[in-house]
């Protein structure tokens, strides 16, 4: 831009770019270097356009091929056989939380009408806080967007979640319940 | 559409008026414009689905679904590929 507000003369032609040559007595380099009219500075070629659209592709199609890298190796079962309660800790409909498969992992265990014992993780399957469970209305609740999970089955019902909570496996010893590993 | 730039008017009509040199190589001929609009569209469309792609594989990966993650990967890569094949075959 000329500090004098005057135009700079007519471009070369884009087929026949100047040579680099200085100011006087010539073109000036950055004509040449980039020697579209202004007039015309919003053509954009054609291969220049596919070429970013094939960029674009390239990413998504990375993007895919390292979730589908990432899905075979990562393991769908985790944790090992720990001790987590004992029966008489968790009355009938009411929960008991606790760490499994790391101590940083929260689960919840659910001591459902008819005796039978469920776990899932409390990890929301929206954007992962913490479920808990209601008792007076029977159901696993998510504060951060009101997502319910049954607590029968763990499946998301209402809110935002689509996915069930990851489930933990139990078994029965004696009085103590024994969790088995966690499964997506 | 826009209407081509050599029918806009001028930015500055006192510049000598070059256009022609400019775009007389990058304007499709008559017939092919439709064409290459065609082409553009169905580029797009390939480019939504691998971005549904992306989408679902991602919602598939969290789900612990990942042994037939390969399959939309798959199809992803073939759409790569055609339009890599398209921009070669374009030079």
């Amino acid at each position: 831009m000329s500090g004098n507000g005057r135009r700079p003369a007519a471009a070369p032609a884009v087929n026949r770019p100047a040579s680099p040559s200085p100011r006087r007595g010539g073109t000036s380099r950055w004509r040449g270097e980039f020697p579209y009219h202004w007039d015309a500075d919003d053509v954009v070629a054609r291969r220049e356009l596919l070429g970013l659209a094939v960029l674009a592709s390239g990413a998504l199609f990375a993007g895919t091929a390292v979730l589908a890298a990432m899905g075979r190796l990562r393991e769908r079962r985790r944790g090992s056989a720990r001790p987590v309660a004992r029966l008489a800790d968790v009355p009938e409909g009411r929960a008991y939380y606790f760490n499994y498969p790391g101590e940083d992992d929260q689960a919840v265990l659910l001591h459902l009408p008819g005796g039978r014992f469920v776990a899932y993780s409390q990890k929301c399957t929206h954007l992962s806080c913490a479920v808990y469970f209601q008792e007076e209305h029977n159901r696993l609740f998510c504060p951060c967007h009101d997502g319910v999970f049954n607590p029968q089955t763990g499946e998301a019902v209402a809110g935002p979640p689509q996915r069930p909570l990851p489930r933990i496996a139990l078994r029965r010893e004696g009085d103590t319940l024994i969790a088995l590993e966690e499964t997506p | 559409m826009s209407r081509p730039v050599r029918d806009r008017p001028r930015v500055n009509p006192e510049a000598p008026d070059n256009r022609a040199d400019v775009l007389g190589a990058r304007e499709p001929l008559p017939g092919r414009q439709a064409l290459l609009l065609a082409a553009l569209l169905i580029g797009l469309v390939l480019m939504g689905l691998q971005l549904w792609l992306l989408t679902v594989a991602l919602d598939m990966y969290l789900a612990g679904e990942g042994e037939s993650l390969w399959l939309l990967a798959l199809v992803s890569g073939l759409v790569f590929a055609g339009g890599l094949l398209a921009w070669r075959r374009s030079a």
